[in-house]
């Protein structure tokens, strides 16, 4: 489970929320529920950050899987909230907070200042940098960086020079529309303003059109791109980079590049009306800091959003440099827009999704 | 029904086995053309697994069943063309009372106009004129006895068949519906096979029995013959009451029970064992003094129950020698003072001339 | 009251009154022993139903309004998903129906011992979890899934066939799922026609054939109806499977809304959808009710 799907959450979710009603009453400060996603994720974020920073302020958490901005949406509309950190996409956090389900970030208690730009808004504060990349299966293709492997969008796109199958996002517009523009040619730095306007969208959905016919499979979640690559079902896909990394780590013949890619973050947000904000964000302030952030890449490959994470860790030089937020790939990539989601994105899925019906 | 030709059926040694059991062992059974022949044997006596192999419902392990001039053991039960009549009724619940009956018309291809006079024909037959447009679930179980007959008849089949179709009834309707039957036999001269358990039904409407027993057929006779002349112990006992004495052959070659001598001589020198069969109604009470003559059998004891049941009333006497007889007698004799009370010493005799005697061993 | 009785009325019958009174006091003993049940139906039924109603009125603004139902006519996605929750069911109801219909009769007409055996091997599934199920056909059917591994071993086809992440493979996890649906309420209906029902046939001269058409069927029929709607309303809102076997090609009404919810949190619109499923499976459920009494009626003057 990871980024903006989390679809099987809604049953741990129930569980979830009917354990901490049970345990919202234990001795001592009470302790503050933190929801992340299961799999490896959830376990990365235990190992790096929640379980140290626990330990030395002494604010103790209830963990919890399952972490969905609809469920927090729904808990604060039903006033009855029970979660006081959430993880959740970028994109996620937007749309929860234009829909006021979020709290304001103190940002006196947060420290920020040390964090690379836009990876955090009011209501958010980044956790770690991720990329939506273009992957492919290396038996096929080749490694990357190899002579003849994919390297561009546009390389997605050609299905002659590239022949196979392919796998695109299902039922979410979100970090769809820029891989087709880059692909028929527009700059990345120019994609979100072709993209504001109807015929901007529509040109990337007619791009997408195009490959329709060679998309053998749409991905709906994190684990299903990773699935994918290890059965050898397509043969070349979109996708969160780390998921990649740990199908390789599976023996998944698979590689990536972060050529175009999307780049993005997760964060942490807070519902409207967590029962122990204080503490809450006190616990958000320690887990911000650049000790616990510079131990996330042992446990996934996805970077600090903290830029003195990479002065203080410890990790070796090439899995440093594999991390999305490096600033050496940091470069090649085109950091996602939230303001255009949160202006656009309503209008966008309704276009994609009529592309999917079709 | 004019033009209907009855056929004779002609079973031989009609085998079926289910597992190590014989439900059927080398049966031969002639039926006469247009005779109503009644199949009667106690549950699991393979009555019913011959009839359905005469409809062709299971296949016989061997043997052959003839109707007319045709083999038919091999032929499936559509193209046997006899009618039956159901236990269960077998009525077509989604059909309506005319649509059960214009079936087989129907499956003959016969025109819609024809077929409605036939089918109001036969419901005429058994007194359900009108009741065509009806669902089967509108109808009495008496009705629907007489639809299950009209639509097994309506389109003429030489044998009819019918398994127990009264036996959902209560008494008095079954009764009333086998004095019926008999007269819609008599209207259709169809030959007709009638299974039943039960005796009395049996004995009321036959033309002959069948009595069937462990798969094989123990007696076939009239009604009359069977009853007053049953061939074996298991027909004497199974047909009316009867009380079994086992008599004994003295050195004279006399049969006697205790002190009574039953007769001179055995009736057929190869068998040494035999009983004496007696029907409760032919006892007579004697007098206590009556001597033994040449008329009666006489046997001597004690009254230990008298019942009485309307119209007759019996006695249960304990024989000197430990048997116990039943005795029936009418109700009318009442007021000639032949009351038995408990604890009474009685004669009782049976008339020599009634005497049935049946050997108890095999051949020898 | 025997003395009252006397007394007043010489028109009342011994006991008239107490014993009316006394049916009286029975049916609203009976009224209040059920009250339980009709509170809880209103609970979980009706209050749910009412409050995804209310929602779906409900604009972003938070005022009443018909900005989800216009959006559902302004867009084609949304009737297109419509049109493929309803096709995906049909189909599934039709595959369960001919291979559901052979499979009952076979369990209706086996031996006594051998029915308990078959039968549990008809309702194994049903103890698995649905996503066991459904992910065990991914790995049959995917692209270098067991099938067509065996297949171009055997030569049968020499590359692979595409077989699920569409309506194939839909198709074939759906119809798996729900198969026990329809086979038992038809199992039933089978193992309540007497056997001599079909000598009575075969008796009065129908072969085979037309005793099946004729006298079997037309009894089995409710049993098919009925486990026909069983299977199609609980396809209509079905999501796992067409997600998992669907490769995102089968877009169904649950998935569409789970998108809703997911990514824009708009209870509206999802409830605007629910509400248009429901009201159309209630619509399809009335046309299928008319239906039947017409087809019964066929029947019998078959």
């Amino acid at each position: 489970m990871k980024k903006r799907t989390g679809k099987g959450a809604v049953c741990g979710l129930m569980i979830g929320a009917a354990v901490a009603l049970m345990m919202s009453g234990t001795a001592y400060a009470d302790p503050i529920t933190v929801v992340s996603w299961g799999g490896t994720y959830g376990a990365a974020q235990d190992k790096a950050l929640f379980n140290d920073a626990s330990k030395n302020t002494g604010i103790e958490i209830n963990r919890e899987s399952g972490a969905s901005m609809s469920k927090a949406c729904l808990q604060v509309e039903s006033k009855a909230v029970t979660w006081d950190l959430v993880v959740t996409g970028s994109g996620g956090a937007a749309a929860a907070a234009a829909k006021g389900c979020l709290e304001k970030i103190d940002f006196n208690v947060v420290d920020v200042s040390d964090f690379y730009p836009n990876t955090y808004t009011d209501y958010c504060v980044g956790s770690d940098v991720f990329s939506t990349v273009m992957a492919w299966n290396t038996e096929k293709y080749g490694a990357p960086g190899s002579p003849g492997a994919p390297k561009s969008w546009a390389d997605f796109w050609d299905v002659e020079k590239f022949p196979g199958t392919r796998s695109y996002r299902a039922n979410s517009v979100d970090g769809v529309l820029e891989p087709a523009l880059m692909a028929d040619g527009v700059p990345a730095d120019k994609v979100y303003e072709v993209l504001s306007t109807r015929e901007g969208m529509e040109r990337a959905i007619n791009k997408i059109r195009e490959l329709k016919p060679h998309i053998a499979v749409f991905w709906e979640s994190g684990a299903m791109q990773a699935q994918l690559m290890k059965d050898a079902e397509v043969d070349m896909i979109t996708g969160w980079n780390g998921r990649f990394d740990n199908a390789k780590k599976d023996g998944a013949l698979v590689g990536y590049t972060f050529n175009q890619a999307l780049l993005d973050y997760d964060c942490f947000a807070m519902p409207k009306g967590a029962p122990n904000k204080d503490t809450a964000m006190k616990f958000l302030a320690e887990v911000s800091k650049p000790q616990y952030q510079a131990n996330l890449p042992y446990h996934i490959t996805y970077g600090p959003t903290n830029k003195k994470a990479y002065e203080v860790t410890t990790a070796p030089k090439e899995l440093i440099e594999a991390l999305p937020s490096h600033p050496k790939n940091v470069p090649f990539m085109l950091p996602v827009s939230l303001d255009w989601y949160a202006k656009h994105r309503a209008e966008a899925q309704e276009l994609y999704m009529e592309l999917l019906t079709q | 029904m004019d033009n209907t030709t009855a056929l004779p059926i002609s079973i031989r040694s009609l085998t079926k086995k289910y597992g190590d059991l014989f439900a059927l062992k080398a049966v031969d059974l002639e039926i006469r053309s247009g005779e109503f022949l009644t199949l009667l044997g106690p549950s699991g006596s393979g009555k019913t697994t011959l009839l359905m192999a005469i409809a062709g419902f299971n296949h016989p392990d061997s043997g052959s069943i003839r109707f007319g001039d045709a083999e038919m053991v091999l032929t499936p039960p559509h193209k046997r063309d006899v009618g039956m009549v159901f236990q269960s009724y077998a009525l077509f619940p989604h059909m309506s009372v005319a649509e059960n009956v214009g079936f087989p018309l129907k499956l003959r291809g016969m025109a819609v106009t024809e077929r409605k006079a036939r089918v109001e024909e036969a419901l005429d037959t058994v007194q359900l004129s009108g009741l065509g447009k009806r669902g089967i679930d509108q109808l009495s179980g008496g009705q629907r006895q007489r639809v299950a007959l009209a639509r097994a008849f309506v389109f003429r089949p030489r044998i009819l068949l019918m398994d127990e179709p009264l036996s959902a009834l209560d008494k008095k309707l079954r009764e009333q519906m086998q004095i019926e039957l008999k007269h819609i036999h008599r209207q259709l001269g169809v030959t007709t096979v009638y299974v039943t358990h039960d005796q009395r039904e049996a004995l009321t409407m036959s033309d002959r029995i069948a009595v069937i027993n462990h798969g094989e057929l123990a007696q076939v006779d009239t009604p009359e013959a069977i009853y007053n002349k049953p061939a074996n112990e298991f027909v004497a006992d199974f047909i009316g009451e009867s009380t079994m004495l086992q008599l004994t052959q003295d050195s004279a070659g006399r049969l006697t029970f205790g002190d009574s001598v039953v007769a001179s001589e055995a009736p057929d020198p190869s068998h040494k064992d035999w009983s004496l069969v007696i029907r409760p109604e032919r006892l007579r009470v004697l007098a206590k003094d009556a001597s033994a003559g040449d008329r009666h059998v006489i046997f001597s004891g004690t009254v230990t129950d008298a019942v009485f049941q309307g119209e007759t009333a019996f006695a249960l006497v304990k024989l000197t020698g430990g048997s116990t007889l039943v005795v029936r007698f009418g109700t009318g004799a009442v007021s000639e003072g032949s009351r038995l009370e408990a604890g009474q010493s009685v004669s009782v005799g049976l008339i020599r001339d009634d005497l049935i005697l049946i050997p108890s061993d095999s051949a020898q | 009251m025997t003395q009252t009785a006397s007394t007043t009325g010489q028109a009342q019958a011994l006991n008239e009154v107490a014993l009316a009174g006394q049916e009286r006091r029975e049916q609203w003993t009976l009224l209040g022993l059920s009250t339980p049940a009709i509170l809880v139906i209103a609970i979980v039924v009706l209050v749910p139903v009412g409050w995804l109603f209310y929602l779906s009125f409900v604009g972003s603004d938070g005022e009443f309004s018909l900005e989800h139902y216009k959006k559902m006519i302004e867009y084609k996605s949304y009737a297109r998903v419509f049109m493929t929750t309803f096709q995906v069911s049909l189909l599934t109801t039709l595959i369960c129906i001919l291979l559901g219909y052979p499979l009952a009769y076979f369990l209706a007409h086996l031996p006594g011992r051998w029915t308990g055996l078959f039968m549990l091997a008809v309702l194994l599934p049903f103890w698995t979890s649905l996503l066991v199920r459904t992910y065990a056909w991914l790995v049959l059917l995917q692209r270098k899934g067991l099938l067509n591994d065996l297949a171009m071993q055997i030569g049968l086809w020499d590359s692979p066939i595409k077989l699920v992440h569409n309506m194939t493979g839909t198709l074939i996890g759906m119809a798996h799922i729900m198969l026990p649906f329809l086979v038992l309420p038809l199992y039933g209906a089978m193992k309540k026609i007497e056997p001599d029902m079909m000598h009575a046939a075969s008796n009065l001269g129908a072969s085979p054939i037309r005793s099946f058409w004729n006298v079997y069927f037309p009894l089995s029929v409710s049993g098919l109806v009925a486990g026909a709607l069983i299977v199609f309303v609980l396809c209509l809102g079905f999501y796992v499977t067409p997600a998992v076997l669907g490769g995102g090609r089968v877009v169904m009404v649950a998935t569409q809304i789970t998108a809703i919810l997911e990514y824009r949190f708009d209870w509206g619109a999802a409830s605007a959808l629910g509400v248009v499923l429901l009201i159309a499976t209630i619509g399809v459920l009335y046309l299928a009710g008319r239906f039947f009494k017409f087809d019964s009626a066929l029947f019998g003057k078959g």
